[in-house]
């Protein structure tokens, strides 16, 4: 039944429902968990990374957040090499904006511009959608500190905290029980891997294990985003013992 | 020392010539931007390291004009204040020595909080000015917030640079004026057709630049109120008046202040005495 | 120009259009992370360079997740210029900079359509290009610290452009040390 309806991407089901979009949704159900919460002074993102082995150079660039343009970063879940494109695509749609505009581009445009892009794969077709979900943090002057997650139907939405990926329902309800408005960037920090070791396989978490990224505000009222350092994130695991202990680590 | 357009009265060819006579001693060098862009045949390949910085582009931002004289004879005045911006332009159409229409308005609103004014050839002019305008609109539609004035100005800049260096290029200088939305801080933008652009606190176009930038510098504040930003437009005016060739036919004035664009009722039959 | 362990890159601030100043404000030099580009030329250029370089080395430094180095970024330059070989942008960029890993000085100059020209030195650009020379050629010398090197930059390009109708109204200098980038802000005549 399902044959004829899904091979491709741009052809409707008699039930109304594209297929590849769905199956796109359920690889993405498979990568590992990623969250963003939007706090008054900042945003925190947070991202599991799936494939762990000694052998993996650690060193390297972050596999899961993406720094976009000066104003804002991205996690991502799903497909990473897929992702990668889109991410290319988005950098070069911000700095195109810099260009025009000599202006950083509003976020809500930019995150227009990438789900526009997938949106095209659902419709005008192609061999399949993007396999990935995004959470983006972000700021601009007009709308200040900004969350959204979009899909690889290209849909898109605003909100406070979010998640995607693997066992995205249990950390969605789990943010939903613990979200305080008006909460800050450290209490956010703090609410992020507490969802994350109870959504993850294993309670103890370690920095090879999750990714951690925030936008904030300094004094002088400049932004800023950073990527955690391995160190930074095992200082703030062993604040909320939630980290692994030394000695039980696997070296 | 540039193209004459042929209509321009004695008069103003006496103002011309007295202004030629103070021009700086390099402008035979100068030569070499009067070509149509896009641009000079630049010599062979040999010696390109010895003649760096001998042949070309020798100039600290700087750079000639194209402009025909009937286009430099329409003023564009542009003031800033603590929470306003004025844009004036002069009423006369002109066409060579003609003056075709004396209630010209040689503004286009951008947006709520934008206004631009423009000088130059007949037809690129309101052309250009209401492409923009169109543009500025649709981003407006489209993303439901409007273009700062910083943004459009810089929108703007890229419009004319790739202009300058097409087949046809737009031959238009403009003034744009506004105040941010956000912040609700005034700006004034200078631009000319070559794409120069600069945030300036005054401005002008033409040979209006001649008489009022010297006006403005000496009694120009930026914490000025709007009154006192008029009193010192009729300044500018009445010099204007006073030594311009030709009968501008007065100034649409308008001001930009965080509520939006506001006409302004302004002295036009004002009589300026020689001094 | 070139010191001990730092360099400085310096720029005057007129935007004119021939003995007309249009405005005291237009600073010419340009940072791109650790490096920095003065342009001078024709204005337009000045704008439309460093608007591309800035998408460039943004876009460097997303893929490369590092800061652009001043010799990649002096390649740049150049590549970039000689695509318009026929057509080119009317301006004669200066790169400054501190090597990342040696912490060397490198200044470089170019021609409108990218022929580098490296210096162990100085490199001068602009209208006042003669009166630079002169100023340069007796006040630098090697080796000089960062302090020395400030005063030596500020004493050249002042008193040049003082001899020169179409530049000045204040300066712009940076000194680039190895972890500090000091900008100084130089009234200079202003008339």
């Amino acid at each position: 039944m399902a044959r004829r309806y899904d091979s491709r991407t741009t052809i409707f089901s008699p039930e109304g429902r594209l297929y590849q979009v769905e199956y796109a949704l359920e690889a993405i159900s498979h990568a590992g968990t990623a969250i963003g919460i939007l706090a008054k002074d900042g945003i925190v993102l947070a991202a599991e990374r799936k494939v762990t082995s000694k052998l993996l150079e650690q060193d390297t660039s972050a596999e899961k957040l993406y720094i976009l343009n000066d104003n804002m970063i991205c996690a991502v879940a799903g497909m990473t090499a897929d992702a990668n494109i889109l991410i290319n695509y988005a950098r070069q749609a911000a700095q195109r904006y810099l260009l025009t505009y000599n202006e950083d581009i509003p976020c809500e445009q930019l995150v227009r511009r990438l789900c526009d892009l997938k949106q095209g794969y659902t419709q005008h077709g192609g061999l399949r959608p993007f396999g990935v979900s995004f959470i983006y943090a972000g700021w601009d002057p007009q709308r200040q500190f900004q969350l959204y997650l979009s899909n690889p139907s290209g849909n898109y939405g605003g909100w406070k905290a979010t998640s995607a990926g693997a066992n995205n329902a249990s950390a969605q309800s789990l943010l939903k029980q613990d979200y305080k408005e008006d909460c800050t960037l450290k209490e956010a920090c703090a609410m992020a891997v507490k969802v994350l070791s109870k959504t993850m396989d294993s309670t103890k978490l370690s920095p090879e294990k999750i990714e951690f990224a925030t936008v904030g505000q300094t004094k002088d009222g400049k932004i800023y985003h950073r990527l955690w350092s391995a160190d930074e994130i095992t200082a703030l695991l062993k604040e909320h013992d939630l980290a692994k202990d030394d000695n039980t680590e696997d070296k | 020392m540039e193209d004459d357009s042929g209509h321009l009265n004695s008069l103003a060819r006496a103002c011309l010539v007295s202004l030629q006579a103070e021009a700086p001693v390099r402008v035979p060098r100068r030569r070499q931007f009067k070509l149509q862009l896009p641009c000079p045949a630049i010599g062979n390949d040999e010696n390109r390291a010895s003649q760096r910085n001998l042949k070309l582009a020798r100039t600290t931002a700087y750079h000639p004009s194209l402009t025909k004289q009937s286009a430099k004879m329409e003023v564009l005045l542009g003031i800033t204040g603590k929470d306003f911006t004025i844009i004036a332009a002069s009423k006369a159409a002109m066409r060579g020595a003609t003056i075709l229409k004396a209630s010209d308005d040689k503004t286009r609103s951008l947006n709520k909080h934008t206004l631009m004014a423009f000088s130059g050839e007949a037809g690129d002019t309101v052309q250009f000015a209401e492409y923009t305008q169109a543009n500025a609109q649709l981003y407006s539609m489209r993303n439901g917030t409007d273009l700062s004035p910083s943004a459009l100005a810089n929108f703007v800049r890229g419009e004319l640079a790739t202009s300058l260096r097409s087949r046809k290029p737009y031959n238009v200088n403009l003034l744009l004026g506004g105040v941010d939305p956000i912040t609700h801080k005034p700006s004034l933008y200078w631009l000319d057709y070559l794409a120069s652009l600069a945030k300036v606190p005054y401005a002008a176009h033409g040979y209006a630049q001649y008489y009022c930038l010297s006006i403005l510098d000496k009694h120009h504040h930026p914490d000025i109120t709007l009154h006192q930003g008029i009193k010192l437009l009729n300044l500018c005016t009445d010099e204007l008046k006073r030594r311009l060739p030709i009968d501008f036919k007065g100034m649409t004035v308008k001001a930009v202040t965080k509520d939006g664009i506001i006409d302004i009722e302004f002295d036009d039959d004002k009589v300026v005495k020689m001094a | 120009m070139v010191g001990k362990d730092c360099v400085a890159i310096a720029c005057d601030l007129r935007l004119g259009l021939q003995a007309l100043t249009v405005s005291n404000n237009f600073p010419k030099i340009f940072q791109y992370g650790d490096v920095f580009l003065g342009l001078t030329g024709l204005a337009t250029d000045v704008s439309t360079v460093s608007d591309l370089f800035r998408y460039k080395v943004n876009m460097y430094r997303l893929r490369e997740e590092r800061n652009i180095a001043p010799r990649t970024f002096a390649n740049l330059v150049s590549s970039s210029l000689y695509e318009r070989r026929f057509g080119p942008y009317f301006v004669s960029p200066v790169v400054a900079g501190l090597d990342p890993k040696t912490g060397e000085p490198f200044i470089c100059g170019f021609d409108s359509i990218g022929c580098i020209d490296f210096a162990k030195d100085f490199i001068v650009s602009g209208t006042a290009t003669e009166q630079l020379f002169g100023m340069c050629e007796n006040l630098w010398e090697p080796n000089l610290g960062p302090e020395d090197l400030f005063e030596t930059i500020s004493q050249a390009l002042l008193n040049a452009v003082d001899r020169d109708a179409l530049s000045g109204w204040g300066a712009h200098v940076y000194i680039i040390e190895k972890d500090k980038v000091t900008k100084r802000l130089l009234k200079g005549r202003q008339d």
